[in-house]
C-alpha cells in the first residue's frame, strides 16, 4: 500500500509502545509514595523485533507491562525516583525521533503527490 | 487507551500528594493546640494510598481514605490555661514533629516528581500535535 508501508507501520508500531512506557512511567511516578507498589515495566521492542526480522508486518500494540521484582522499600514499593526518571526522558527523546523519522516520510509522500 | 493518559495519571499523583501535604500542614498547625482532659486531644490525620487498578486499568493513584491516630495525647500541667481541669492539666496532641517534617518532605517530592511528568508528557504530546506540519 502506498500511504501505509511497513517502515511507518514499524514507526506506529513503536510509537503506541512508547507511548504506553510514557503512561506507565506516570504511573509508576504517581505511585511512588504507594505501600505495596511494584513498578511496572513495559516491552514492546521485543515482538516489533520479531516482527521486523521475520518480514512481518508489525501489529500495532502498545506491547506487555510486567512487574518489576526489584528489592522494595520498607513499605513494598519498588518504584526508584532515580530509574524512572531517566526512562522517561529517554521514552521522551525516542518518542520525537519516531515522529521525526514519521515526518520523513509524509514530506516524500508530499513531494510525490506534487511533482505533476 | 485514553488520550493524553501520562497527563492524568501524574495529575492523579499531583492531587494524592497535596491531600498528603494537607494533612501534614494541618497536623503540624496544631501541634501546639491544647484541650481539656475531658476531650481527646488533636488526632493526627494520615492519608492512605492506593494504585487505580495496580496498572491494569487506567493508572494512577487514588486516596483510598484518611485515618487518624491517638486522641489520648499528654497531659501537662498548666495551671494558667483557660481550658486547664480543676487540678491545673490541659492535654497536648502527641504530634512527632520530626516524623511530620518527614513526611512533608516525601509529600513535597512526590508532588514535584509528578509535576516533572507532566511537562515531560506536553513537549512529547506537542511533538506529535506537530506530526505533518513540516
Amino acid at each position: 500500500m502506498l500511504i501505509e508501508d511497513r517502515t511507518m507501520t514499524a514507526l506506529h508500531s513503536a510509537l503506541t509502545g512508547l507511548a504506553e512506557r510514557q503512561r506507565v512511567t506516570a504511573d509508576n511516578i504517581a505511585n511512588i509514595n504507594t505501600p505495596g507498589f511494584l513498578a511496572g515495566r513495559t516491552d514492546f521492542e521485543t515482538a516489533l523485533k520479531g516482527a521486523i526480522s521475520d518480514g512481518e508486518t508489525p501489529t500495532i500494540s502498545g506491547g506487555t507491562v510486567a512487574r518489576s521484582l526489584e528489592p522494595t522499600n520498607t513499605n513494598g514499593n519498588n518504584v526508584n525516583l532515580d530509574s524512572e526518571t531517566v526512562i522517561a526522558t529517554e521514552t521522551g527523546l525516542r518518542y520525537q525521533l519516531a515522529l521525526n523519522a514519521l515526518d520523513g516520510k509524509y514530506s516524500l509522500l508530499r513531494s510525490a503527490l506534487r511533482t505533476t | 487507551m485514553a488520550l493524553f493518559d501520562a497527563m492524568s495519571i501524574a495529575g492523579s499523583g499531583m492531587l494524592a500528594h497535596r491531600k498528603w501535604l494537607d494533612a501534614v500542614s494541618d497536623n503540624i498547625s496544631n501541634i501546639n493546640t491544647a484541650s481539656r482532659t475531658s476531650e481527646d486531644a488533636f488526632k493526627e490525620r494520615m492519608v492512605t494510598v492506593q494504585a487505580v487498578d495496580y496498572g491494569r486499568g487506567d493508572g494512577g493513584v487514588q486516596v483510598a481514605g484518611v485515618s487518624f491516630g491517638s486522641g489520648e495525647g499528654r497531659t501537662v500541667y498548666e495551671p494558667g490555661n483557660p481550658l486547664a481541669d480543676e487540678n491545673g492539666y490541659v492535654k497536648y496532641p502527641d504530634i512527632d514533629l520530626g516524623d511530620q517534617m518527614a513526611e512533608l518532605m516525601m509529600a513535597q517530592r512526590g508532588y514535584q516528581a509528578n509535576a516533572a511528568v507532566i511537562d515531560r508528557a506536553t513537549d512529547a504530546y506537542k511533538a506529535a500535535l506537530a506530526l505533518g506540519k513540516g
